[in-house]
């Protein structure tokens, strides 16, 4: 199934795995997950768009580029300024092309939380009997490659009955000067009774194009809360494929809020939540805001496996110029999930005179005790809502700035946390291009 | 659930299918196997022109080089083509001129189906039927009196050789023979079928209505209903459908095409009850179909509305192209699956002109082990100004290991599109029951009710004489669901 296009970057990988480099010194069973996985990736190649998940996603362009494959450059010194959130003050965690850079970030002095680069998870034995646990059960061959071919990541245990004084902020940056393909990894573990917020800014520094592969695997424990933000703001030379699975247990709480702005050239969002135990409560919030040629693809899967539980999406998008955005929303209710309240929502507001929205919000249910609903609308400026605010002496500008922030809002008004959605509400400002 | 109850069940898989008699009739009845000869035989019956079988030809060519389709949600049962006769006709005797000359196993049959042939006994008239028996048509009643204001409903054969410039000119232009698998294969082999023609300016008198009959063993249906409405015509046309009990699976790979010109309307209505097979999922009909309208014209409008209680399978999305400016869709459905009964059902609406508007009523009701999903796509194009949707697809769920899953598609390339698409699951509330209850209904009665007011919407829309046979369709349908 290996296209002549994708040939390049998908030949190159496989020298690379051939040459052994990515297993370098990795002992069991690290070194048998990568060769397992890359097997798994080779019977698929990378995705085309005659599969499904990847109807409106074309990958072909990205993968006929010659990327890089390593790091060159290690240890430069990179700016994060453009990530920084005014008013909050958190643990800020850099990660240069997915290296965790200590020399660039803050040291999180709380009791009970180790973070630590993922190249040293065969120390830490909880993590390891995680590690490439969730998401690889997924039949999504950009986990597969980067189970087999990952370098770099951050690792986070939080300890039982720990709260989190302050929130931590992991900070992406892509940064090269030339063309480079980046496949991080990442493990969050929650232990019972702890309580997080976890903020993720992707953010560029440098001239170099760049494709990252990350894949987040989350593991909430019982009684576990976290607050996951997603705040893209990487420039148009990057393009980003994302993988986040979680995996939840009783009682515990997940929130995320997936904030994207203009900028990065292709986003695609992997978000699956796994509801594997009863009473389990899920949010997953979602704000897109496109502008030029960008491409944004939010996929989420939330499947309910378990009795009692509750999942909550909301999901807007706001396209401009010739941008295009994809929603595919899936939610499963399995056999066992009685008592299951499952709500999705997908609002669009079409601006672009050339924009295009796909929108696939979809359900499958295989229990009968259960409530869900979906709804999906389309539209753009209401023109009564906009005369309305002109009949008051609102400018025109003005009047479309509002009107969008108050499309917006159901999302950013879920925000557990003040200073971000003041970031965020700015960055919709910014990213709003009205014509006069 | 107590032994009463399952003896009750036990019956009731029996009962429940009423029409599941054969008729003894004589049949002409084709080898098992497609190929070229099959294709040339059948056309060959019925002393077809050439361009009919070159045109056959080619479809099956397409056929042979396409793959069966992945995407569905269910698995898709084996079919062996070659294991099915593509030709099954009642022995062709001298044509008949009146109703005296008609088989009279034939006539009994659909008597029993309360399909009266019999035009002098009918008091009211105000339906005309076309039977067809088999895949092949046996009577088309009222003819003479639709031919008077213009209006020509006939068996595909006798279109063909009567009026060879309209079906030329119209037919396959709305599913082409390479649209699909099924579509190809309907293409190549399809025996018979009607053919409407609505003339400019006219409102059809009557309802029209065709009956399909699937009789013979191991044979398959494959029919073909072209509708052409002329600018400014109306027409309404109903379908139904029943087959024998059987074990083994039998296939129907019909087409239906509508063509609405100029402020034209075509309303079709389909009340589908082929045979699902038993309890344990055994027989039944494999229910592939492809319906397209286009509604090439202006201000033209076409409405689907379908009651599909039968089936083991149904496997279809009847799909309206929105070309004219100001034209209108519709989709209004209910789908019924219980026991082993699977539907993978939904409607297309596809937006091209401006001020185009289409509306989706989808309304699911799974019990037993049925898995029934609802998919459908909403497509605005580039040039489709002030495009307008509003879809809704509920289901109810009966039992705990039933399925009811929805997969819309919504695609959007127009800033001027506004669209609407809501969907939501439950099943019938305790309360609701037990409110019923209190009023001296019972339980199966009060489930009944329940579901009737469900699928209202959907019923409402279907003409009155239709409507009253889709509620105690569905009355039937769920007796003994509730344990």
């Amino acid at each position: 199934m290996i296209t002549q296009v994708s040939s390049s970057l998908y030949h190159q990988l496989t020298t690379v795995f051939d040459d052994g480099l990515a297993i370098k010194g990795d002992l069991e069973p690290l070194a048998s997950l990568r060769r397992n996985a890359f097997a798994r990736f080779q019977e698929t190649g990378f995705p085309t768009l005659k599969d499904e998940d990847w109807k409106y996603t074309n990958l072909q362009p990205l993968l006929s580029k010659n990327y890089l494959l390593r790091d060159n450059l290690p240890g430069k010194s990179v700016s994060i300024e453009k990530a920084f959130i005014k008013g909050l003050n958190p643990y800020k965690l850099v990660l240069v092309n997915g290296h965790f850079r200590t020399d660039l970030s803050d040291v999180v002095d709380e009791q009970g939380v180790s973070i630590y680069s993922i190249e040293d998870i065969h120390q830490h034995k909880l993590s390891l009997r995680h590690f490439a646990q969730y998401a690889d059960k997924t039949d999504n061959p950009l986990v597969a490659l980067n189970t087999a071919l990952h370098e770099g990541g951050l690792v986070i245990e939080i300890e039982k009955n720990i709260t989190l004084r302050r929130s931590i902020q992991i900070i992406h940056v892509a940064s090269s000067s030339e063309t480079i393909f980046n496949q991080t990894r990442n493990l969050y573990l929650l232990g019972n009774n702890t309580k997080a917020e976890i903020l993720e800014s992707f953010i560029t520094d440098d001239i170099g194009l760049s494709l990252n592969n990350t894949v987040s695997e989350v593991v909430l424990e019982e009684n576990a809360h976290l607050q996951h933000y997603y705040l893209q703001t990487a420039n148009s030379q990057s393009s980003y494929l994302n993988h986040t699975e979680i995996h939840q247990k009783k009682h515990s709480l997940y929130n995320n809020y997936n904030c994207t702005f203009p900028g990065s050239a292709f986003i695609r969002n992997n978000i699956n939540v796994r509801l594997d135990d009863s009473a389990v409560e899920s949010h997953l919030y979602g704000i897109t805001l496109t502008a030029e040629d960008q491409l944004v693809d939010n996929h989420t899967i939330v499947d309910h496996r378990k009795p009692h539980c509750e999942s909550y999406e909301w999901y807007k998008n706001i396209t401009q110029n010739t941008s295009t955005a994809v929603f595919n929303g899936k939610i499963f209710v399995r056999e066992d999930a009685q008592k299951t309240n499952a709500f999705q929502q997908n609002n669009n507001m079409l601006i672009g005179e050339k924009s295009t929205i796909f929108s696939k919000p979809q359900l499958e249910i295989f229990a009968d005790d259960v409530k869900c609903s979906h709804g999906c609308t389309m539209g753009q400026f209401d023109d009564d809502a906009l005369f309305y605010l002109r009949a008051r002496g609102i400018s025109e500008e003005k009047a479309r700035v509002l009107l969008v922030h108050a499309f917006a809002f159901d999302v950013t008004e879920k925000f557990s946390s003040e200073p971000i959605r003041e970031y965020v509400d700015h960055l919709i400002e910014e990213g709003l291009i009205i014509e006069q | 659930m107590s032994t009463k109850d399952d003896n009750i069940l036990t019956e009731l898989a029996v009962e429940e299918y009423k029409y599941g008699f054969t008729t003894d009739i004589e049949m002409d009845i084709a080898k098992k196997g497609l190929s070229e000869d099959t294709v040339r035989f059948i056309s060959a019956k019925k002393s077809e022109p050439e361009w009919l079988l070159e045109w056959r030809l080619k479809a099956l060519k397409h056929f042979e080089k396409m793959s069966m389709p992945q995407w569905q949600n269910f698995k898709h049962p084996k079919v062996d083509f070659q294991d099915i006769s593509y030709y099954a006709a009642p022995k062709e005797k001298p044509k008949v001129n009146s109703i005296d000359e008609v088989d009279p196993e034939l006539l009994e049959t659909f008597a029993k189906l309360g399909i009266p042939l019999d035009e002098q006994k009918i008091l009211a008239g105000v339906v005309a039927v076309d039977a067809v028996f088999d895949s092949v048509s046996v009577k088309t009643t009222f003819r003479e009196k639709l031919k008077e204001v213009g209006v020509i409903f006939c068996s595909f054969g006798e279109a063909v050789r009567e009026y060879p410039e309209l079906v030329k000119k119209y037919l396959g232009t709305v599913v082409p023979q390479t649209d699909n698998l099924y579509a190809a294969l309907n293409a190549a082999v399809f025996s018979d079928g009607s053919f409407v023609y609505i003339p400019k300016g006219v409102n059809c008198p009557m309802e029209l209505s065709t009956y399909f009959r699937i009789n013979a063993q191991n044979t398959g249906q494959f029919e073909r209903t072209l509708i052409v409405a002329d600018e400014g015509s109306y027409v309404s046309y109903l379908e139904g459908c029943t087959a024998p009990m059987r074990d083994e699976n039998q296939l129907h790979a019909a087409v239906v095409e509508l063509i609405a010109l100029d402020n034209a309307e075509i309303k079709y209505s389909t009340v589908q009850n082929w045979y699902p097979g038993d309890k344990n999922g055994i027989g039944g009909i494999y229910n592939f179909v492809t319906k397209r309208g286009i509604c090439r014209g202006d201000n033209s409008k076409i409405s689907w509305t379908q009651v599909e209680t039968g089936s083991s399978i149904t496997w279809k999305y009847p799909s309206v192209i929105l070309k004219g400016d100001n034209s209108i869709g519709e989709f209004y459905s209910v789908a019924l699956t219980r026991n082993h009964q699977i539907a993978d059902t939904g409607s297309k609406m596809f937006h091209i002109g401006k001020n185009t508007r289409s509306k989706i009523v989808s309304k699911g009701i799974s019990a037993g082990v049925s898995q029934n999903s609802y998919r459908g796509l909403v497509q605005i194009g580039k040039g489709a100004e002030k495009a307008r949707n509003f879809t809704q697809c509920d289901s109810l769920l009966i039992g705990d290991r039933c399925g009811a899953h929805t997969f819309p598609y919504i695609e959007a390339k127009n800033k001027t599109a506004k669209l609407e698409h809501e969907a939501t699951t439950s099943k019938i509330g305790e309360d609701q029951i037990f409110y019923l209850n209190q009023r001296g209904i019972d339980s199966e009665k009060a489930v009944e009710l329940i579901v009737n007011g469900y699928a209202k919407e959907v019923l409402n829309q279907l003409p009155m004489e239709f409507a009253v046979e889709a509620q105690k369709l569905l009355a039937i349908s769920l007796e003994g669901s509730v344990g």
